[in-house]
């Protein structure tokens, strides 16, 4: 999701993860939930994940794993989910919902066949968000009382616009639109080994020596989420056109191209919906024995699969830093 | 200029004391002598220490300041037989560290004090109560309590006028009172606190038995330790932060 090629362009750097003590990281829930899902399901047998009927809670897993170094380093996550799907994504997630159906059909095919390696590549490729995530997510997310916003449509785009607002430290996403929605600063890698990576959207523009708007003709040229870019332009191309032209319209009436609603696609990433109506805590007091019973108890996944990540939690709101004396 | 001799015995005692908590450190290289000081990567678990000239054979320094890999630099001090000397110099052009024992050199490459943690603030801390104990009697306390329990509660009974230690486990406990007879001092005040066995199980390591341990203590406090090393003439100071009681 979001465009890769904004890598060549974005101005990016490794922060320690102690630098970020303190802060609040406003993320992109459903961006981090998708790849605990992903992973948990390539590496971990289905029992550990679904409950004795079958449902797939792969994401309590997830959160219970990818929570605890939040904790460790004294950084608030505030989970922005996606509301209702802006018009133009819903092709998109329409042709990711084709695909998926395929995939279902060849993992039908594995497993008559018994052909282990691609059962486990198209099971994680057939993940989703099925209601029973959406709900389960948000209910443990509560009980961890860590802070959940709704957006009005793109979980990013509200995400861009707490920090902003200067209500977040940084937002949270692996993907690069982030910097398109106008957010200042974009940790990536955040619960992954080692240390996350910062994107600086300030940096990136002076680099450049665009502004905002020019950075998103540029990668509208390229290429996002919700358009094809134009064959033949990379990153490079893009920016030296849009420096050179100025914006959007001038370069492709100078190179006789043309993208699909790219009025829309601008306006998206220019006017994206987002609300002020949303207000949270960053002093989190989790529960953990509820949290755990709603896990293991309510629904039904392995206690061994969650016990080392609601202990680290445990260790990290008991256990008190000097600098609260400093 | 850091031209110094020491003992293998006060060398390694003062590195095994900040090497439980970090792995890299800066040496202040005074003239009146070393200063180490250090916080572990969660902020938890504070080292402060200081090595006289006194405390050398000899020692010359003007105030650098060097950063150093303790497991190294322990490992070249641990060759070093009992009784043996270490000499240190450091060469400013190579920015490295020559070190010699008995005819054996070493030359350990050191590391850019700039790329080493921030040295932390000393926390301003006002603590009610003083108990001076032997470092053997903090030693059984924290050996016992880790049998039960991974944390401890250490406290003063400011009525009847006694330190106590506390480990609670799933079916065990462990309880020991120490009055002011049992202790060398006993300055009563309201205290109690509880903390890590993690942590204080390696302080506990750098505390030699023999020597007279000050604990500053208070309610959901930081612990401070206080204690010496080489005779008196090195002084190191642990500062832990509490857990939040939960119950």
């Amino acid at each position: 999701m979001g465009n890769a090629a904004l890598r060549d362009i974005a101005v990016i750097e490794e922060v320690p993860f102690d630098d970020l003590a303190g802060a609040t990281v406003a993320v992109d829930a459903h961006n981090w939930l998708y790849r605990y899902l992903t992973t948990t399901v390539k590496w971990t047998a289905s029992e550990t994940y679904t409950t004795p009927d079958g449902t797939e809670v792969a994401n309590l897993v997830g959160i219970v794993q990818g929570l605890p170094k939040f904790f460790e380093h004294d950084v608030t996550p505030v989970m922005v989910f996606d509301g209702g799907p802006s018009d133009l994504k819903s092709d998109e997630i329409e042709s990711r919902r084709e695909q998926r159906e395929t995939y279902e059909e060849q993992l039908e095919v594995a497993r008559e066949e018994g052909d282990e390696v691609a059962i486990a590549q198209l099971e994680s490729r057939t993940q989703r968000l099925t209601p029973t995530i959406q709900e389960t997510s948000r209910e443990l997310l509560e009980l961890l009382d860590v802070p959940v916003v709704e957006a009005p449509a793109e979980g990013e785009a509200q995400a861009a616009h707490i920090a902003r607002r200067g209500d977040a430290d940084y937002v949270g996403s692996e993907d690069y639109d982030a910097l398109l929605f106008g957010a200042p600063l974009t940790l990536r890698q955040l619960t992954s080994k080692g240390n996350p990576e910062c994107m600086d959207l300030e940096a990136t523009l002076e680099k450049h020596d665009l502004t905002l708007e020019q950075l998103i003709d540029a990668a509208i040229l390229i290429g996002t989420d919700f358009n094809e870019g134009v064959p033949g332009i990379g990153p490079k191309t893009a920016i030296s056109a849009i420096t050179e032209h100025g914006d959007l319209w001038s370069v492709l009436e100078a190179r006789g191209e043309h993208v699909e609603y790219a009025d829309r696609v601008r306006d998206l990433f220019r006017n994206p919906n987002v609300t002020d109506d949303y207000e949270f805590e960053t002093t989190l007091d989790p529960d953990l024995s509820a949290a755990r019973s709603y896990v293991v108890d309510e629904w039904g996944v392995a206690a061994d699969e969650v016990a080392r990540g609601f202990e680290r939690i445990e260790e990290s709101v008991t256990q008190t830093g000097l600098d609260r004396w400093t | 200029m850091f031209k110094a001799i020491v003992s293998a015995e006060t060398l390694s005692s003062a590195l095994d004391s900040v090497s439980v908590l970090v792995d890299e450190c800066k040496i202040h290289l005074e003239e009146e002598g070393l200063a180490i000081r250090a916080v572990d990567p969660a902020n938890v678990g504070m080292v402060d220490l200081s090595l006289d000239a006194a405390a050398f054979e000899s020692y010359e320094a003007d105030g650098g300041l060097i950063g150093v890999d303790l497991s190294r630099l322990e490992d070249i001090a641990g060759m070093a037989e009992s009784g043996q000397l270490i000499q240190l110099e450091l060469d400013e052009e190579t920015r490295k560290l020559q070190i010699q024992i008995d005819g054996l050199e070493y030359t350990l490459a050191l590391i850019d004090p700039d790329s080493i943690r921030q040295e932390p603030d000393i926390p301003d801390l006002d603590l009610p109560a003083e108990v001076v104990l032997e470092g053997k009697d903090v030693n059984r306390s924290v050996k016992a309590a880790d049998m039960v329990s991974d944390h401890i509660a250490l406290g003063v009974d400011d009525a009847e006028e006694y330190f106590y230690v506390d480990a609670e486990g799933d079916t065990d406990d462990v309880h020991l009172e120490l009055t002011e007879a049992d202790l060398i001092s006993l300055q009563v005040g309201p205290a109690h606190s509880l903390f890590s066995l993690d942590y204080l199980k390696d302080m506990n390591k750098a505390i030699p038995s023999d020597t007279e341990v000050t604990l500053e203590l208070g309610e959901e406090f930081p612990i401070k330790m206080h204690f010496g090393f080489a005779e008196g003439q090195g002084q190191v100071t642990y500062m832990l932060a509490p857990r939040i009681q939960s119950d």
